[in-house]
C-alpha cells in the first residue's frame, strides 16, 4: 500500500473547488475597501517628538485607581493589541476596569537617526510615565511591556523602580541565547557597526523580509494557500487583509537604538550576563522587586518561550508570576483563546496587587 | 485508486476535469470582460496569471493578489502534477511521490537556480512591497550606481599612477567587495539547496510512515501541508548550524561593504555637482539630535527644581496647617503663626 491514497471524485472537488474559491475571490477582493485596524476610540493626552501617548476610552469608568501604561516594540505598529473590535486586548482590558493607556512609537526618519535606547528608556518612556503618574496623582503606575517593549519596560523599572507598582511583560525576550533563537542566532556574526554605518535607520522592509524568512514557506507559501479557503467570506478575508496590513505597515528603526539593542542585547545578552547600561544608567534585573507577570507564548517563532522564561531566574521580586499561552507571537493578542484568557489573567493579577 | 473505477476512467475523469477547470476559466474571463486563451493542454498554473490579470494591477488588494497569486500558481502546479499520476498509482512508493512533488515544482521557464529548490523560489518570492530582501536591495543599489559602475568600469583599465592612482585603488577596492558578494550569496545559495534537498528527503521519511492502512494521504493539500512541515523543519535545522550562522553574517557584512563603497563613490560624483552629500546629511542630523537632547535636559531639569520646589512648598503648607490647627486648641490669648515658617516659604520662592 503506498502512502498516497487519492480517489478520483475526491481529487475532482478538491480541484474544482480550489478553482470555485478563486473565482470567488475576485468578486471579494474587488468589493473590499481599505482595511484599518485601531478600533476602540482614543485620545491623545501627550505629544513628544513623534511619539504619542494615547487614553483609550471604555464604555464605562475604570475601576482601577493605576494607570496601566502598554508600551510595545519598536519594530511593528501597536495596533494589534487593538486590531478590531472582536479582537482587542485593549477593548478587553477596559471592560474589565482598566484604564489603558499606549506609547505610539511613531515612524522614525533621518532625523531620529540618532535616536538612542537612552533617548526611548530614559527620556520618551519614562517622560510617559511620569505624565501619568501627575495625571492620576500616583507614585507609581502599572507597566504593560510587549515583546521588545517588554524589555524596554524591564529596563525601565530596573533603573526607576520607585515608579512601577506592577510590572507585566508579555512575549518578552530575556535571555536573547537560548538555543531555539533563530533570529538571535543569525544576528550573532553581523557586523552591526557597519550595517547602521551604511543604512542609517533601518528600514522596516528589510525587517519584514528578516522576520519572514524564518518560516518561509509557511508564512510566504501556505499562508495564502490557506487564504484561498476563505475567500468566499468577506468578513474572513477582512480580517486576513487586517492582519497583512500590520503585518507590512511598520516603522523603520532608528540607527543608533538599532545598534545598541542588537549590540546589547541580541549580541551581548546583557540583561541574563549584566553590564547592560541605558545613558549610563546600569540595568540590574535584581532591582525588580515589584511583582511581576510574565505571559509567554508556548509555539512562539519570534520570542522562544525559554526566552522569555527565562526572567524568573534573573528578576529580584519574589512575586513573581508566569502564564503559559497556547499560541503563537501574535495569536496571543488576536485568537479567541487570547480573547478569553489573557485579559482576565492580566486583570485578576493586578486585582490582587493593586487598588 | 478506487476500486471502482478502472485507470480508462481515471483517464477520462482526468480529461473532463481539466475541461471543466478551463470552462470555468473561460467563464470568468469572459465575465470580466476579456478574452480567453486556453485549452485543456495548458498548464493549469497558467490560469492563475489569467486569475491576476482579472484585478488590473491597481486594485486596492493588488499586493495581496500577488501574494496569493504566485503561491497558488505553485500549488495548482503541483496539483496538476499529482493528480496526473494518481490514476493507478495507489501503489506507488513515498520515493515515486517525492520525485511527482519535486517535478511539481519546477514550473516551465524557471530560472534554472530554481530548480529543485523550492525554498529559494519561496525566498526569492518573499520581496514585494513591505519585505525587502538582501537580494533585492543589492539589485537596486547596482541599479541606481550603473552610471558610477559604467565610469569605474572604464577607469579600471588606465595606469595606477598620478591623480588616477587613488581612485583607482578605491575601484579595485569595490571590486573585490563586489567579488566577495558574490562569493557569499554562492556560500548562501548553496545552504538553501541544501535545505531544499533535505526537506524533500525529510518529506519522503514522512511519507513512507503514512503506507499504513488508515494513515495514507487523500488530498493533494494534505500532501502539500504535510511537505511544508518537513521543508520547514529541514530549513530551520540548517538554519539554526554555526556554518549558516556564519555564512549569514559574512552575506549580510559583504552587501554592507559594498553598499558603503558605493555610496563612497555616489557621494564624491554628487559633490562635484554642488549637492548636498550624506555624510554631509548625517553631520547636520547628528547635530539636531543633539541640540533636541540639550533642550530636553534643560526642561527636565526645569521640571525637576519646579517639582522639589512644589515638594518643598507642599511640607511648609502641611506644617503651616498643623500648627494652626494646634493653635486653633490653645486659649485665644495664646493663638499666633509663627512668623519664621512664613518667612522661609516667601524665600525659597
Amino acid at each position: 500500500m503506498g502512502p498516497v491514497k487519492i480517489e478520483p471524485q475526491r481529487a475532482l472537488d478538491e480541484a474544482l473547488k480550489f478553482q470555485q474559491k478563486l473565482a470567488a475571490g475576485v468578486r471579494t477582493l474587488r468589493s473590499l475597501d481599505e482595511v484599518h485596524f485601531g478600533a476602540t476610540p482614543k485620545e491623545a493626552v501627550y505629544r513628544e517628538d513623534k511619539i504619542t501617548l494615547y487614553h483609550f476610552k471604555g464604555s464605562g469608568k475604570p475601576r482601577r485607581r493605576t494607570p496601566l501604561l502598554i508600551c510595545y516594540a519598536l519594530v511593528n505598529t501597536p495596533y494589534m493589541v487593538d486590531l478590531q473590535e472582536d479582537r482587542s486586548l485593549v477593548r478587553n482590558l477596559l471592560a474589565l476596569g482598566e484604564d489603558v493607556y499606549l506609547i505610539d512609537w511613531g515612524y522614525p526618519d533621518a532625523s531620529d537617526r540618532f535616536l538612542s535606547l537612552d533617548d526611548y528608556i530614559n527620556g520618551y518612556l519614562r517622560h510617559c510615565v511620569d505624565f501619568l503618574r501627575e495625571r492620576h496623582d500616583v507614585d507609581a503606575i502599572n507597566l504593560l511591556g510587549i515583546c521588545q517593549g517588554g524589555a524596554f519596560s524591564l529596563c525601565f523599572t530596573s533603573i526607576y523602580p520607585e515608579k512601577v507598582k506592577n510590572l507585566i511583560t508579555m512575549v518578552t525576550p530575556v535571555d536573547f541565547h537560548t538555543p531555539d533563537n533563530m533570529l538571535s542566532h543569525w544576528t550573532r556574526n553581523m557586523d552591526i557597526d557597519l550595517f547602521v554605518d551604511t543604512l542609517g535607520n533601518v528600514p522596516a522592509d528589510l525587517m519584514n523580509w528578516c522576520y519572514l524568512t524564518l518560516k518561509p514557506l509557511r508564512l510566504n507559501q501556505q499562508k495564502y494557500i490557506g487564504l484561498v479557503d476563505i475567500l468566499d467570506d468577506k468578513t474572513e478575508v477582512e480580517n486576513f487583509l487586517r492582519m497583512e496590513k500590520w503585518i507590512f505597515d511598520s516603522p523603520d528603526q532608528a540607527g543608533e537604538a538599532f545598534r545598541e539593542f542588537i549590540k546589547d542585547f541580541y549580541q551581548g545578552n546583557k540583561l541574563v550576563n549584566g553590564g547592560l547600561s541605558i545613558g549610563g544608567k546600569d540595568v540590574d534585573l535584581k532591582r525588580v522587586t515589584q511583582p511581576v507577570l510574565n505571559i509567554f507564548a508556548e509555539q512562539d517563532h519570534l520570542v522562544p518561550p525559554a526566552a522569555s522564561r527565562a526572567l524568573e531566574k534573573v528578576v529580584g521580586t519574589k512575586d513573581y508570576t508566569q502564564l503559559a499561552f497556547k499560541g503563537g507571537h501574535i495569536g496571543i493578542y488576536v485568537s479567541g483563546r487570547a480573547q478569553r484568557e489573557v485579559p482576565p489573567a492580566i486583570s485578576d493579577w493586578l486585582g490582587k496587587r493593586s487598588p | 485508486m478506487s476500486e471502482t473505477k478502472s485507470v480508462h476512467d481515471w483517464a477520462k475523469d482526468w480529461q473532463a476535469l481539466s475541461q471543466q477547470y478551463w470552462s470555468a476559466w473561460g467563464d470568468l474571463a469572459r465575465q470580466a470582460g476579456a478574452a480567453p486563451r486556453f485549452d485543456v493542454a495548458t498548464p493549469w498554473h497558467e490560469g492563475l496569471e489569467q486569475w491576476a490579470r482579472l484585478f488590473g494591477g491597481a486594485g486596492r488588494q493588488s499586493e495581496v493578489v500577488e501574494r496569493l497569486g504566485a503561491s497558488a500558481k505553485s500549488f495548482v502546479s503541483l496539483m496538476q502534477s499529482m493528480l496526473s499520476t494518481a490514476a493507478g498509482n495507489d501503489g506507488a512508493a513515498a520515493s515515486v511521490w517525492t520525485d511527482v512533488l519535486r517535478q511539481g515544482f519546477n514550473l516551465p521557464g524557471i530560472d534554472a537556480s530554481l530548480l529543485n529548490n523550492p525554498l529559494a523560489a519561496s525566498l526569492r518570492d518573499l520581496s514585494g512591497k513591505g519585505a525587502h530582501s538582501l537580494e533585492q536591495g543589492m539589485a537596486e543599489l547596482l541599479r541606481l550606481a550603473a552610471p558610477v559602475k559604467q565610469e569605474w568600469l572604464n577607469l579600471l583599465g588606465t595606469p595606477a599612477f598620478g591623480y588616477a592612482r587613488e581612485h583607482q585603488e578605491r575601484w579595485q577596492r569595490l571590486s573585490a567587495a563586489l567579488a566577495g558578494y558574490q562569493e557569499q550569496t554562492n556560500r548562501y545559495n548553496a545552504l538553501i539547496l541544501k535545505a531544499s534537498e533535505r526537506g524533500f528527503e525529510r518529506f519522503q521519511s514522512k511519507l513512507a510512515e503514512r503506507e499504513e492502512p488508515g494513515r495514507q494521504l487523500d488530498s493533494v493539500r494534505a500532501v502539500y501541508d504535510l511537505w511544508v512541515d518537513a521543508a520547514e523543519e529541514a530549513y530551520a535545522q540548517v538554519a539554526m548550524t554555526d556554518e549558516f550562522r556564519e555564512v549569514y553574517g559574512d552575506l549580510v557584512n559583504a552587501q554592507m561593504k559594498v553598499r558603503s563603497l558605493v555610496q563612497r563613490e555616489v557621494e564624491l560624483a554628487t559633490a562635484q555637482l554642488g549637492m548636498p552629500t550624506r555624510t554631509e546629511m548625517r553631520s547636520v542630523e547628528k547635530a539636531v539630535h543633539e541640540l533636541r537632547r540639550a533642550a530636553k535636559s534643560r526642561e527636565d531639569g526645569m521640571a525637576s527644581v519646579s517639582a522639589a520646589e512644589l515638594a518643598e512648598l507642599k511640607t511648609e503648607l502641611a506644617e503651616l496647617r498643623r500648627q494652626v490647627g494646634a493653635a486653633k486648641k490653645k486659649p485665644a490669648a495664646a493663638r499666633s503663626v509663627p512668623k519664621q515658617a512664613v518667612k522661609t516659604s516667601k524665600s525659597k520662592r
